[in-house]
């Protein structure tokens, strides 16, 4: 919000200049910004428009700050007319407009403002009209308290403030057209809505050249209701942002006053009653704001802040602010709805003694073992492995689109639906991610105009919608690109499962249709009590890419931290190498399963050390070569005894693998 | 001196045709032999030459000491360059074979940072859920439902249906606070967590809070719609502004270094109060860099907490942030690029 230095230095005089007030201003107030040529800019506050959204407000702090006066020329009260009789006034809704007060002005002499008033507006960004809309702006950035000026003989009849009728229109000052509805307040006279209340004035009583007489309006609305009425419309004005912050109900008076005086000084005018008695404005105040009284506990105050302020420096500074004393207790100014109890207080003390000032000691706490998140725990094992293994972490967006939601296998990590945002920031994200999947595989099509071989990783949280509502996961994803890249991300997840401790699990075919991961080429992961880990394979789309997903929680839930020792072998082993001819079809699976399986007493390890097709092998055909370790527990193994193994095997593998040994 | 002459001749013609280092050794025995050297001889037997013989043959016997002892050095030296370029077979000069090093995004390395600090001064670190009911994430951090000051976090809301509410586990706290909307949203803060934690732990403790957020607002080089935040929470029966200040000062110096200057001011957030924001000072400039200040009572009493027995601090901090002023990051959006040529410069 723009504040005029010049009319804040003439309310509140002293020895400062703009990049003073701007310094001192951060360090005791709110954050303000100095435009140059005399403009500040004040980031006011939610909880303080009441009282610093003016002029007059951020001179009382200024005053405390710099210990000055405040000039006293705003309590100059207007003269009043008590011959002049103006329309009636009446409030429907008082929940909705807690004050309400109206003066007719006759013998306006409508025309431009003097320059003086015309700088300030400027100043703060508004325009001049003519010198009776300059004064409702004017004491609006003045006392913070947003006036209205209707031109008096295009009234029907009295003012009404009451909700708008279903199917009311009005056309605003500005040329706007506007059907109302029935939660919306107006200001009206007998026929037809004159202005929305606390938003914008209509066209049909707007002042113009040749307006004779007035009626000034100050009035107080609800916050919520302007709040809800301005988003509904689409319409936000300097007034409405003022009321929807909530504003004390003081300040209508005060803001009456001055724009009475002022309008009898620029606009030659004679103010009086709208439909009072006394020659007073009218002013419908059926519930009077109440009074707040606060006791000032130094003792609190200092345990809350660490200091020891003085009663008596406290005092001083309330007294400043505008709170009087009442017994034992503070009245707090009606104009700080921000202040309602010691916190409050204890926060104007703080700063306007500046925190930078104040001590800073170490906290007196009994000692206890700082504790960290199961899961932060093993995120951190997790990326130091990956990191380890040479992958780089990523960063993508929690967000999908709607094609990129559900790509997952169906069912893997147990939710139903992808989870849709209410208000998506474009068609791009308008998903939750259900799946770490879809980001890695854009930084892998993204990345491959500059790498060919990456390994990516990334851990996160992915969301869908169960049965139970929405359940969110966290996941952990690893995608690789290169040559042999689908055993590799195998051998990886194998080699993450045993460093965290998960020492068995199975790797069936996934068997579910995905859409991006090659079919025949993906496999499931699962504990051996059949609980899905995840998956791993091969991608479709992206040549030489592989892909695998974990979900974390569920990981952590089965890993086992506690290692013993095993003795070191006793007795040497035995080594032999198998090489097998079979049909392509015949999978390396299962024949590995059966060679750990076939002595379990003896092979101590299989691997497949080579694996190779040929046209010599013949179309249909690929060799394996396996090393099988035997080793026995209780005595040195003899050749013999491995040639007896083999022979086993040899059969075996020619009966039931179809394998012709080489 | 005809005999100083022929062994000069003889002996440098004898180290130009040595071969390696062994045979070039002998001839240094041979020729400079501290008992049977040849010209050590010569040497030897100047004492007993008369005076006119001793002044010619002297200096002539010396010299030739010189150069001969010049020139084995330097065949030595030569010697020893060639025996290595025929013993290596490798060319060592080649570059170095490149090693698959993966490297930790910027954000988990700040985060660490952040976390090991605060580890050190005995805070524990938790987590919180990212997707969140209204409640946590503004009525019970006094931000009411129609005011503007809501407007300081927009917020993307999910789409429910009759029976998608947050799951139940996370509900059964806040039904006990007879929640009369379990409308659900991307958290905007981590601040969600301080009434969670609240409601389930006792004080004293003093907690951080790492995680993602999330705003519904335009992506520009200072905004993104999820970012990194690390919520703090300290409280106890005494625990002041003071002790505040103490615990930020001491973050601030390890995370930036031993100089760092920060600036205290006033500010405005709902759940706190008194409330502040923190600068920095970096390369001329105060930048802000955190939010915080202590509990508000009416959060203390969200938690069940009797706010008039309890004080504490409450902050937070944006992990980008710290990462863009320390690292001189440009733009926020390369964070979640996932643009290698980004993640692997740290």
């Amino acid at each position: 919000m723009k504040f005029s230095f010049n009319l804040i230095k003439k309310l509140a005089p002293g020895q400062y200049d703009e990049k003073l007030l701007t310094e001192k201003l951060n360090l005791h107030s709110f954050e303000t910004t100095d435009l140059g040529n005399g403009v500040l800019d004040i980031s006011v506050p939610a909880n303080r428009f009441s009282d610093i959204a003016s002029h007059l407000g951020v001179a009382l702090e200024v005053s405390v700050i710099f210990k000055t006066k405040l000039s006293d020329f705003l309590s100059k009260m207007p003269k009043f007319d008590s011959k002049l009789s103006g329309p009636s006034v009446e409030v429907q809704d008082k929940n909705l407009c807690p004050r309400y007060m109206a003066a007719f002005v006759s013998g306006v002499k409508v025309g431009p403002s003097p320059k003086w008033l015309k700088d300030i507006l400027e100043d703060c960004g508004i325009r001049s009209i003519n010198n009776v809309v300059d004064v409702m702006n004017y004491v609006m950035l003045e006392i913070g308290q947003p006036m209205h000026a209707f031109d008096a003989d295009k009234l029907k009849g009295g003012i009404v403030v009451r909700k708008a009728k279903k199917g009311e229109k009005i056309e605003t000052i500005d040329g706007q057209k506007f059907d109302l509805d029935s939660d919306t307040l107006v200001i009206a006279d007998s026929k037809q809505p004159l202005a929305i209340a606390g938003i914008k004035g209509g066209k049909s009583s707007e002042v113009t050249d040749k307006t004779k007489n007035i009626l000034v309006e100050a009035a107080n609305f609800n916050g919520v209701n302007i709040y809800k009425s301005s988003r509904r419309l689409g319409l936000r004005t300097d007034a409405s942002n003022r009321f929807m912050h909530d504003l004390s109900p003081a300040l209508v008076e005060m803001a009456m006053h001055r724009a009475l005086a002022l309008l009898r000084e620029l606009a030659t005018a004679n103010a009086g009653q709208a439909d009072g008695k006394d020659g007073k404005p009218t002013d419908v105040y059926p519930k009077k704001q109440s009074k707040k009284l606060l006791e000032l506990n130094t003792g609190k105050i200092n345990k809350l802040i660490g200091y020891d302020f003085n009663e008596k420096e406290l005092a001083d500074l309330f007294s400043r602010l505008g709170f009087k004393l009442e017994g034992k207790l503070w009245q707090v100014p009606e104009w700080r709805m921000d202040i309602n109890n010691l916190e409050d207080l204890a926060e104007e003390v703080a700063r306007f003694s500046d925190y930078n000032k104040l001590p800073a000691l170490p906290p007196a706490v009994a000692l206890g073992v700082a504790e960290e998140a199961e899961e932060i725990s093993l995120v951190d094992k997790v990326s130091g492995f990956l990191k380890g293994a040479g992958f780089s972490e990523s960063y993508n967006y929690s967000f999908i689109s709607k094609e990129e939601a559900g790509a997952l296998p169906k069912g893997i990590f147990g939710a139903e639906k992808p989870v849709e945002l209410l208000n998506p920031i474009s068609n791009q994200s308008a998903y939750l991610r259900d799946s770490l999947a879809p980001g890695l595989l854009r930084n892998l099509k993204d990345n491959s105009r500059f790498y060919s071989d990456m390994k990516i990783f990334e851990m996160g949280k992915i969301f869908g919608e169960g049965r139970s509502g929405v359940k969110e996961t966290l996941a952990l994803s690893a995608v690789i690109s290169g040559k042999n890249s689908a055993l590799e991300i195998k051998g990886l997840a194998d080699s993450l499962f045993t460093q965290l401790g998960l020492t068995e699990y199975l790797t069936p075919d996934l068997n579910i249709v995905s859409d991006f991961l090659k079919s025949g080429e993906a496999l499931r992961i699962e504990t051996p009590e059949h609980q899905v880990l995840g998956y791993l394979g091969s991608l479709k789309d992206f040549k030489n890419g592989a892909i695998m997903e974990i979900d974390l929680e569920k990981l952590l839930k089965e890993v086992d931290e506690e290692r013993e020792f095993e003795p070191i072998a006793k007795y040497p082993a035995i080594e032999r190498d198998i090489s097998i001819l079979v049909s392509k079809s015949v999978r390396t699976g299962p024949i590995l399963n059966f060679l750990y399986s076939v002595s379990p007493k003896l092979v101590e390890d299989v691997d497949l050390i080579d694996y190779y097709e040929d046209s010599k092998l013949g179309a249909n055909h690929k060799s394996l070569t396996f090393r099988i370790v035997f080793r026995s527990e209780d005595h040195t193994l003899t050749d013999p005894e491995a040639d007896r193994e083999i022979a086993i095997i040899n059969q075996i593998l020619t009966d039931k693998f179809n394998a012709e040994l080489r | 001196m005809a005999n100083l002459e022929q062994l000069k001749k003889q002996a440098l013609e004898a180290v130009k045709q040595s071969k390696d280092i062994k045979n070039l050794e002998e001839l240094r025995v041979r020729f400079l032999g501290r008992e049977k050297g040849e010209l050590t001889k010569i040497l030897r037997s100047l004492g007993a030459m008369p005076l006119e013989e001793k002044k010619k043959v002297g200096p002539a016997a010396n010299a030739l000491r010189a150069e001969l002892e010049q020139a084995l050095d330097k065949k030595s030296a030569e010697l020893r360059v060639n025996s290595l370029k025929f013993e290596v077979g490798l060319d060592i000069t080649m570059p170095g074979t490149k090693v698959g090093v993966g490297h930790l995004h910027l954000l988990t390395q700040v985060e660490k940072q952040v976390r090991e600090i605060f580890k050190a001064m005995n805070f524990s670190v938790i987590t919180g859920p990212e997707a969140e009911t209204e409640k946590y994430n503004f009525d019970a951090l006094n931000i009411p439902k129609d005011h503007p000051a809501r407007d300081m976090w927009d917020t993307f809301w999910l789409r429910q249906n009759e029976q998608l509410t947050i799951n139940k586990k996370l509900l059964t706290e806040s039904k006990k606070l007879k929640v009369k909307s379990e409308k659900l949203l991307m958290r905007t803060h981590t601040s969600p967590m301080q009434v969670r934690f609240m409601e389930k732990h006792k004080p004293p403790f003093q907690i951080i809070v790492p995680g993602r957020v999330f705003r519904f607002e335009a992506t520009d080089a200072s905004h993104e719609i999820n970012f990194y935040q690390v919520e703090g929470l300290m409280v106890g029966r005494d625990v002041n502004l003071a002790n505040f200040k103490f615990v930020m000062n001491e973050f601030f110096q390890r995370l930036f270094g031993k100089g760092i200057k920060l600036r205290y001011r006033p500010s405005y957030f709902p759940f706190v109060e008194p409330g502040l924001e923190i600068d920095i000072e970096w390369k001329g400039k105060w930048l802000e860099i955190m939010g915080a200040g202590m509990v508000h009572p009416r959060v203390f009493e969200a938690a069940h907490y009797n706010p008039r027995d309890l004080q504490g601090f409450a902050f937070g901090l944006g992990l980008e942030r710290i990462a863009m002023i320390k690292y001189n990051i440009p733009d926020i959006r390369l964070f979640y690029s996932g643009d290698l040529r980004f993640i692997k410069q740290f």
